[in-house]
């Protein structure tokens, strides 16, 4: 409630749905032009170590966990995504770091 | 008090199948004398990790689901610790979480046929309805090999 335009995304993102876009206060809107947590639009319930396909697109290239004011992840599975993250670390199924 | 665990490990590449067989068989002899069962076993084979561990550029994963108590996950840990053979093992309880995971999925499915239903609809969603699928198909989404993409 306080920015105005700046990138932190309130939890969830919902209410926020950007200058630009006037539609996207739906109930799950199907494009994301403003952030949505994506566990929640798709109704991910368990998010799994295994599941590299899935937790990818949190990695990026450095190899950091994508922070949650980028994802629009909501707390909760952000939390999940962390543990599951690290998870897969351990396995090297993804990675800590690239040089 | 016998909870659902799983067990990955990942054996060293240089093994051969035998040795991996042999590991697994080993895993299931403990299993069996501490008065636990292995509910599922499945092998991801051979795939690239994401950094080396050591000299190891690739590995082969090996999933067990098994059911058992505390102990022997201790004693298991420690077997897999101690061999050579295995560079990379994880032990995760995970009946918790899949009861939750269980309960809420019931649960929204529950609301949605009740509201559905205040609405007048048939319970459940028919085919080419809505705006995109029920999240039926990703019910076996991550496979052995997940190295390609979809």
């Amino acid at each position: 409630m306080n920015g105005r335009k700046g990138p932190g995304g309130g939890a969830g993102g919902r209410g926020r749905t950007g200058a630009q876009s006037k539609e996207g206060g739906q109930r799950r809107p199907m494009f994301r032009r403003r952030k949505v947590c994506k566990f929640c639009a798709d109704k991910i319930d368990d998010i799994n170590y295994k599941d590299t396909k899935l937790l990818m697109p949190f990695v990026p290239e450095r190899a950091k966990i994508l922070p949650r004011r980028i994802s629009g992840t909501c707390a909760m599975h952000q939390r999940k995504l962390r543990t599951a993250l690290m998870r897969a670390r351990q396995l090297a199924l993804i990675p800590y770091t690239s040089e | 008090m016998n909870r659902l665990y799983e067990l990955v490990y990942v054996v060293s590449p240089d093994a051969t199948d035998e040795q991996v067989s042999e590991l697994h068989a080993q895993v299931e002899a403990i299993v069996q004398r501490m008065g636990g069962r292995i509910e599922k076993t499945e092998p991801w084979g051979r795939r690239r990790l994401a950094y080396e561990i050591g000299r190891h550029k690739e590995g082969i994963y090996v999933l067990e689901v098994m059911l058992g108590s505390g102990d022997l996950m201790k004693e298991i840990d420690r077997r897999l610790k101690v061999s050579d053979l295995v560079i990379r093992h994880l032990v995760v309880r995970v009946d918790e979480e899949q009861a939750v995971v269980d309960r809420t999925r019931s649960r929204r499915i529950e609301t949605s046929r009740r509201r559905r239903q205040a609405r007048g609809l048939p319970p459940d969603r028919q085919p080419g309805e809505g705006q995109r699928e029920p999240d039926e198909e990703r019910e076996e989404r991550f496979d052995a090999g997940a190295e390609e993409g979809r």
